[in-house]
């Protein structure tokens, strides 16, 4: 590509998007299947979407459970997995059992919780926040484990408390890796709040998107999925611009953007 | 092992043995009714009779099927995009955007277009789990390759080796690691979707069967699937762990 055009931000996505439509408009087209409306039809339903009221708050009233499963998550994961990753003895307790969770699709216990917390916000909010759990747990452990000693030994001759040096120390010494975590949760967060709107089918753009699907509205279905496309894009964006604010002394990391539900 | 291990897997087993302690008293103190919390011994009973029978093990060889037909898409697809990607600076110009679009989007909003465009049966799951388990494997590989040491690649080169053959002959084997650390991510995402996919829309598999039961309000064998799809990622993960072994074992040691 020339340089020149690789130099201006946000163009490349911006192409690559445009080529993706492309793509889609002309596989319409050539394959002619009924289950996929050229680009331009399903682009038309985006005003109608967005401009109604309803469809409106209810990607609104998903968006405020997701933020409020994540903030949960935020708040719970991180000082676990900073006491894992600092004492043996907590890792010891807690891995076994994370072990064992992590493979089970949290969404999928949706049906379950939903049979003791009922259909609302408390169960897809609750799914949310295990979701998002674990990816956080398991990279604040490995940022804290990861903390050199010694600076935790020069805090401990500076006369720094336990607890000063688990905040002053090894928390920003391990937010670079914290953060990879934290985006591997955003992507779950996204993912087990569309399953979730799915399963228990009450409200919510995963609602919209499979109610749309049982009635044959195709170019809905395809609108809501550029949509919520968007949205993950968005707020990948979003948390970019954040990172490189908060860790910008740090190294870029290794990092594998992950989803997993 | 040193002589800490064995009071540290102790104490790993105290919250599971915790867990299904309070799973036991809730139910036999009459605080959770059996129709949304049957005990602990029901369940693990019914599991221990399906896994017996033939008909359950049919649906969990299903999703067995998709789960390793998806992946290997992945595997395929992702490590020769990843590859590709180091290879070529044109590849790479082009994957990169797309990339950085796609990787984000929540793969299970796509799977109504899979359903539409692939039908209901096998295929539209498959594409599922390999649309969501390629992303990290594609990002690995990429990421791997590209921190391989040039003077191995120089060396292969002088040797008269084309550049093509140096890619899949050193550059791919020494990024085995971190290619080994996408697929295990993948696997586990792949484990998780392809069991969400059979929730959505299916007629068999687990995923099926947990959304059946729910439907039918037969509590307990809600819970069996759940256990085994947990059973099968333990199981994955463990052989996936084995294999890198394998595989790793002239690589320097790696947590």
């Amino acid at each position: 590509m020339n340089p020149r055009l690789t130099a201006v931000p946000g163009l490349p996505p911006l192409l690559a998007c445009l080529g993706i439509l492309a793509l889609w408009e002309l596989a319409a087209r050539v394959f002619q299947i009924n289950g996929l409306p050229p680009a331009h039809e399903a682009l038309r339903q985006l005003p109608a979407i967005l401009g109604d009221r309803e469809a409106l708050f209810n990607i609104a009233d998903s968006m405020r459970r997701m933020v409020i499963g994540f903030s949960l998550a935020l708040a719970f994961a991180v000082p676990v997995g900073l006491l894992m990753g600092r004492n043996r003895l907590v890792a010891a307790f807690f891995n076994p059992l994370l072990m064992i969770i992590y493979p089970v699709p949290k969404a999928a216990l949706m049906p379950i919780i939903m049979l003791w917390l009922g259909v609302g916000d408390a169960s897809k909010t609750l799914v949310i926040f295990l979701g998002v759990s674990l990816p956080i747990i398991y990279h604040s452990y490995q940022g804290a484990r990861a903390v050199e000693e010694k600076m935790l030994w020069s805090a401990a001759a500076m006369g720094m408390s336990p607890l000063q040096r688990l905040m002053r120390v090894v928390l920003p010494s391990a937010l670079p890796e914290i953060f990879v975590g934290i985006r591997t949760g955003l992507v779950l967060a996204l993912i087990t709040m569309v399953t979730s709107e799915m399963i228990a089918r009450q409200a919510g753009v995963g609602n919209i998107l499979f109610n749309s699907l049982d009635m044959a509205l195709y170019d809905t279905v395809y609108a809501m999925i550029v949509i919520i496309g968007a949205l993950g894009f968005i707020i990948d964006v979003l948390f970019e611009r954040l990172r490189a604010w908060a860790v910008a002394w740090a190294e870029p990391l290794h990092e594998i953007a992950v989803g997993t539900s | 092992m040193n002589s800490r291990a064995v009071p540290e897997i102790l104490l790993g087993v105290l919250p599971i043995a915790l867990v299904l302690a309070l799973w036991q008293g809730l139910t036999s103190a009459g605080m959770a009714p059996p129709s949304l919390l049957p005990p602990p011994a029901a369940v693990f009973a019914r599991l221990a009779q399906q896994l017996a029978d033939p008909v359950f093990l049919g649906h969990a060889a299903t999703t067995l099927f998709r789960l390793f037909a998806g992946f290997a898409i992945a595997v395929l697809i992702g490590v020769t995009l990843g590859v590709a990607a180091t290879g070529n600076r044109t590849v790479e110009a082009l994957l990169r955007p797309v990339v950085r679009v796609l990787a984000p989007v929540p793969k299970i909003a796509l799977y109504p277009a899979f359903i539409l465009i692939l039908g209901f049966e096998h295929a539209s799951k498959i594409a599922l789990v390999a649309a969501d388990a390629v992303f990290p494997i594609l990002l690995a590989t990429y990421q791997g390759t590209s921190a391989v040491e040039p003077k191995l690649v120089w060396s292969g080169l002088a040797a008269g080796t084309s550049r093509r053959k140096a890619l899949f002959s050193i550059v791919l084997p020494a990024a085995l690691p971190s290619v080994l650390t996408g697929c295990r991510i993948g696997l586990v995402i792949s484990c998780i979707v392809v069991f969400l996919a059979e929730m959505i829309s299916s007629t068999n598999g687990l995923g099926h069967l947990l959304v059946y039961a729910s439907r039918s309000f037969e509590t307990v064998d809600m819970y069996v699937p759940l256990i085994a799809i947990s059973m099968l990622g333990l199981a994955l993960n463990a052989g996936f762990n084995a294999l890198r072994a394998r595989l790793l074992a002239g690589f320097p040691e790696q947590s």
